[in-house]
């Protein structure tokens, strides 16, 4: 802790963070301009404009994460902070109780068991197979838990923006070919497989909807986080 | 209570959970990760205490609503990868893309199954 306060109030680690602020805030501009496209999302656009500043300036990604320390160090606070969407939609939990439970439970396994087997039968490597499970969880959860099981935490974050991408890209296509046309099972859909850019696209389709996505987000990425380490931890 | 004063706190209920999982996690060799433990800490406090909610709110909610930025040190470490994932590009676009297709069908369809008897109509009136 007291690394990453000196590193904040140092010169380097200040230009570093406000330059990371600078980026994201231009990211929102540039998301507001395409209307919340998925592909514009803020995390693709704040990392670019980052890795052209380092391949311009020389400097390493280590240094640049030492730098950014505080902003990796917020995550965990941020995690714990998943309580409150909890706790705002609990009567909706409450009201559908285990329909919506094993709803989201039923998705948070397939989605990850389709993906690792895409990689398995690819032979990918052990690290590739295991950040890939943990795909449709919510980045600070899948981070967490895909260096518990032996993945990568930054492969992770990575598999988990693209699959919240492609999620809130082909789910109108998706719903449209499975004839599902209740918003509120699509809103568990997105926000169980497609994490927090589902529920952003939730939020277009209705408050309601949000609220759906959100529990998705959560119960889902809780459930994952328990679950998986029970598996991988002993063997 | 002035703005800061509530700002501070909301905070320190935060990290207050936060660290309390972080050292349960250590302690007790749990396998459940300490950020988890913090989230349940607070789902409890939040429970428990009714003044917790709006303190909270009032100090994370920027936190909640920019969690993206929080990742971009952790995502630019992928280039470590570079070459693994080079090797398996098709390979992950795919199960990725064809996955998550899929998944969101199946869910959609589960949970639209599910639901089906318990609204809109009726329900609405107890909440």
């Amino acid at each position: 802790m007291s690394d990453i306060l000196s590193t904040t109030l140092s010169i380097t680690g200040g230009v570093w963070l406000s330059l990371t602020l600078i980026a994201y805030a231009a990211a929102l501009v540039l998301n507001k301009h395409c209307k919340g496209h998925p592909l514009a999302h803020p995390l693709i656009t704040t990392s670019a404009i980052i890795s052209l500043a380092l391949l311009v300036s020389q400097v390493s990604v280590a240094n640049y994460q030492t730098s950014a320390s505080f902003l990796h160090w917020l995550l965990g606070p941020a995690t714990v902070a998943l309580a409150l969407p909890i706790y705002r939609q609990w009567q909706v939990l409450k009201h559908y109780g285990w329909r919506l439970l094993l709803s989201i439970v039923i998705g948070g396994v397939i989605a990850p068991i389709t993906a690792w087997f895409g990689l398995w039968i690819s032979s990918a490597s052990a690290a590739l197979q295991m950040s890939m499970l943990v795909k449709s969880i919510t980045t600070p959860l899948a981070m967490e838990t895909a260096s518990q099981i032996n993945g990568t935490p930054a492969l992770a974050a990575v598999f988990v923006i693209m699959t919240g991408i492609a999620g809130a890209i082909m789910s109108s296509w998706v719903f449209q070919l499975c004839k599902v046309e209740d918003t509120q099972a699509q809103g568990i859909a997105l926000g169980t497989v497609a994490h927090a850019v589902g529920t952003a696209k939730a939020l277009q389709l209705g408050d309601d909807v949000a609220a759906m996505a959100t529990l998705g987000l959560c119960v889902n990425g809780i459930v994952t986080a328990i679950v998986l380490p029970l598996f991988f931890i002993s063997a | 209570m002035n703005k800061a004063v509530k700002w501070l706190s909301g905070w320190a209920s935060v990290l207050f959970c936060y660290y309390s999982g972080v050292f349960l996690s250590a302690h007790f060799e749990l396998v459940l990760p300490g950020t988890l433990i913090g989230l349940f800490l607070l789902l409890g406090a939040l429970f428990t205490f009714h003044i917790v909610e709006p303190l909270v709110s009032n100090a994370v909610a920027p936190l909640l609503k920019h969690m993206s930025v929080l990742f971009v040190p952790a995502v630019l470490g992928v280039s470590v990868y570079w070459p693994d994932i080079q090797r398996h590009g098709a390979a992950i676009v795919v199960a990725v893309v064809l996955s998550t297709a899929f998944s969101l069908g199946v869910t959609a369809k589960i949970a639209s199954k599910f639901m089906r008897h318990r609204h809109p109509q009726g329900d609405r009136g107890n909440q």
